[in-house]
């Protein structure tokens, strides 16, 4: 009996070790190729970190820098000339800037207007919330046409606003919070007010401080979704690299297949990569809540 | 409850964005989807359903629903049952499922624009180390064993595999052959989605009482494919419904790998909508047609998601 246990145990370890590998193998090709040189990617060889043989790389020459400075191991170079090519640090910043101001103003709206759906009674309000319901059914992505349409009419095509704009409104966030704060006793809040405090300050001081484990998954499943978000930045972004996401800046970096030399390019996108990965790998826990969120009712 | 005029500063904010960013887009779009209007002419002219005529009748617009149809079909169904699957041998391990399901889901969270080019090389014809293991695999072990020829009925001179190696090493181009561009941009698809299923089913899977499992021994449910049947499936059935709706959602709007990968290529075969209304109406600034698949688009997932909400109240329920 034991011995059957066992046997169906390594039996599943058999097949999800495959599974595993199968997963992992494009993450093993983008970090094996960021360290390597060019010409044991072109001929596939050197394992995972290559030999790591101290030369001097011809287009870094090109570009006009002296022997000495391009002469060092292909890991230190594909890193270096990755950041010399390309403004990295504006796009992480620019990712930055622009999933953090989403969140922001995404749990200004949505967190009044929950609580009111929650906990005040007026005239509507079942209206309110059949609306925000409907819009569920929206996904943005969807729309963007006619959002761009729009957005190139007011002339905001290129412009930080134009990546914000549309994300602003998060009829999911209103009803993740809505359905949280149904769950808060209503004591609690009769007794802010008995003790002299506004609808205003009972939304920002008291239910805010409450909606924390809520307000953290949600942020989590934001932050994700618009760190990642390749289309829309794609459609309203359509030429200042200033104003370049991550995603569009690996876009740029790949010249694909024909370009000169792959280590940098690699490089690039595993600096641009890594950031969400490493967090989601320190918080994994609360990531996996977060993402899930978006449906458990 | 309480009385006072808060509400309407802390409602009509959102009300204003709701209508401004979500629903005015939807007219916009069917207005649109019925001139001839192009971003930056300044007149245009109603077409009435020339648009939709075009797209029902063309044959680019024609492979277009096929390719979208070939990815949803395939993605949806493929990713949920590995999910399930990923998620019941996860939950019955005694140790190192934590690490599993770590690396099962960091497709859904690493950007897929990055992945994409990632598995751009690793699937490229000479630089590629998939089609590399194949050509190093000739001959030997693996040959045998993805060359299926441990198969009664394949003869080992003329499976896939014998035939390419025989030919110079002539493995498949994945991205670049009509034939194959669609299945692998599926099959990314899968890899990308499958963890993420298999996290909500495992989130189900917990909810599960053991009882209930007990009792369907007593009731005489021995071997684990009948408690499957009697226990856990229906159990999971909102989770699947749940599952296969957001899938679905998500599947109908791949762009990313397509645009990095075969811009709708090799002859449309993998031309899916998203990348449609994209090239259309944003390259090519054909606003109206690029409108008309806007408004199909919209009404297959608000179709989609009604479908689900009413299967919901109907059926669901224990």
């Amino acid at each position: 009996m034991l011995a059957r246990h066992y046997i169906g145990e390594s039996w599943k370890h058999g097949l999800l070790i495959i599974g595993a590998l199968i997963v992992l193998i494009p993450f093993y090709m983008m970090v094996s190729m960021s360290l390597k040189s060019q010409q044991e990617i072109q001929s596939i060889s050197g394992g995972l970190v290559g030999a790591q043989e101290i030369q001097t790389f011809p287009v870094c020459t090109k570009h006009g820098y002296t022997e000495e400075v391009c002469t060092m191991r292909p890991y230190k170079y594909n890193f270096w000339f990755a950041f010399k090519k390309a403004p990295i640090p504006r796009y992480l910043m620019n990712g930055l800037i622009v999933t953090v101001s989403i969140f922001l103003i995404q749990v200004l709206i949505a967190l009044p207007c929950s609580y009111a759906l929650a906990k005040l009674r007026f005239k509507g309000r079942e209206f309110v919330f059949s609306m925000v319901l409907f819009c569920l059914l929206i996904p943005v992505h969807a729309i963007a046409l006619p959002l761009y349409v729009m957005l190139a009419k007011a002339g905001l095509v290129d412009t930080y606003a134009a990546l914000i704009i549309p994300w602003t409104i998060s009829v999911f966030g209103i009803f993740l919070m809505r359905q949280f704060f149904m769950t808060v006793p209503d004591e609690l809040i009769d007794a802010a007010r008995m003790d002299g405090m506004g609808e205003y300050s009972i939304v920002w001081k008291v239910m805010l401080p409450v909606a924390i484990p809520a307000l953290l998954a949600f942020a989590i499943f934001s932050v994700v979704a618009h760190w990642n978000d390749y289309f829309w930045p794609r459609i309203v972004i359509t030429g200042n690299r200033d104003l370049f996401t991550p995603p569009l800046g690996i876009r740029e970096f790949r010249g694909g297949i024909d370009s000169d030399e792959f280590g940098p390019m690699m490089a690039s996108i595993v600096t641009v990569t890594i950031p969400l990965i490493v967090a989601f790998i320190v918080a994994q826990k609360r990531f996996v809540e977060g993402i899930t969120m978006t449906g458990m009712k | 409850m309480h009385h006072s005029k808060a509400h309407i500063w802390f409602v009509w904010p959102a009300i204003i964005l709701m209508i401004v960013i979500l629903i005015l887009p939807i007219f916009l779009a069917g207005g649109i989807s019925f001139t001839n209007y192009n971003l930056g002419n300044s007149s245009f002219e109603w077409v009435g359903t020339e648009n939709y005529e075009k797209m029902f009748s063309r044959k680019t617009y024609i492979k277009m629903i096929i390719s979208t149809a070939t990815y949803v079909l395939i993605v949806v169904p493929v990713s949920v049952v590995l999910g399930l699957v990923a998620a019941i041998m996860l939950n019955s391990l005694r140790f190192g499922a934590d690490i599993y399901k770590t690396i099962f889901f960091l497709p859904v969270m690493a950007t897929l624009l990055a992945m994409a080019i990632a598995w751009e090389f690793t699937l490229h014809p000479t630089l590629g180390i998939i089609n590399s293991f194949l050509a190093n695999g000739c001959g030997g072990i693996r040959e045998f064993i993805l060359g299926f020829h441990w198969l009664p009925w394949v003869s080992s001179e003329d499976s896939w595999y014998s035939v390419a190696c025989a030919n110079n090493m002539d493995f498949p181009y994945w991205l670049k052959d009509k034939k194959t561009a669609i299945w692998t941009i599926c099959f990314i698809g899968v890899w990308q989605a499958f963890g993420f299923n298999m996290v909500l089913y495992l989130a189900g899977l917990t909810s599960i009482p053991r009882e209930l499992y007990n009792a369907a021994e007593m009731d005489g449910a021995q071997s684990t494919w009948e408690q499957f049947k009697l226990v856990t499936w229906p159990m999971l059935g909102p989770t699947t419904l749940f599952v296969v709706t957001i899938t679905t959602i998500r599947s109908f709007q791949v762009f990313d790998t397509i645009e990095i990968l075969t811009k709708g290529g090799p002859a449309k075969t993998t031309y899916v909508m998203m990348y449609a209304i994209f090239e259309k109406a944003i390259q090519q600034n054909i606003t109206s047609i690029g409108a008309a698949i806007t408004v199909v688009f919209i009404i297959f997932i608000i179709l989609l998601t009604f479908f689900q909400r009413y299967v919901i109240e109907k059926r669901v329920h224990y």
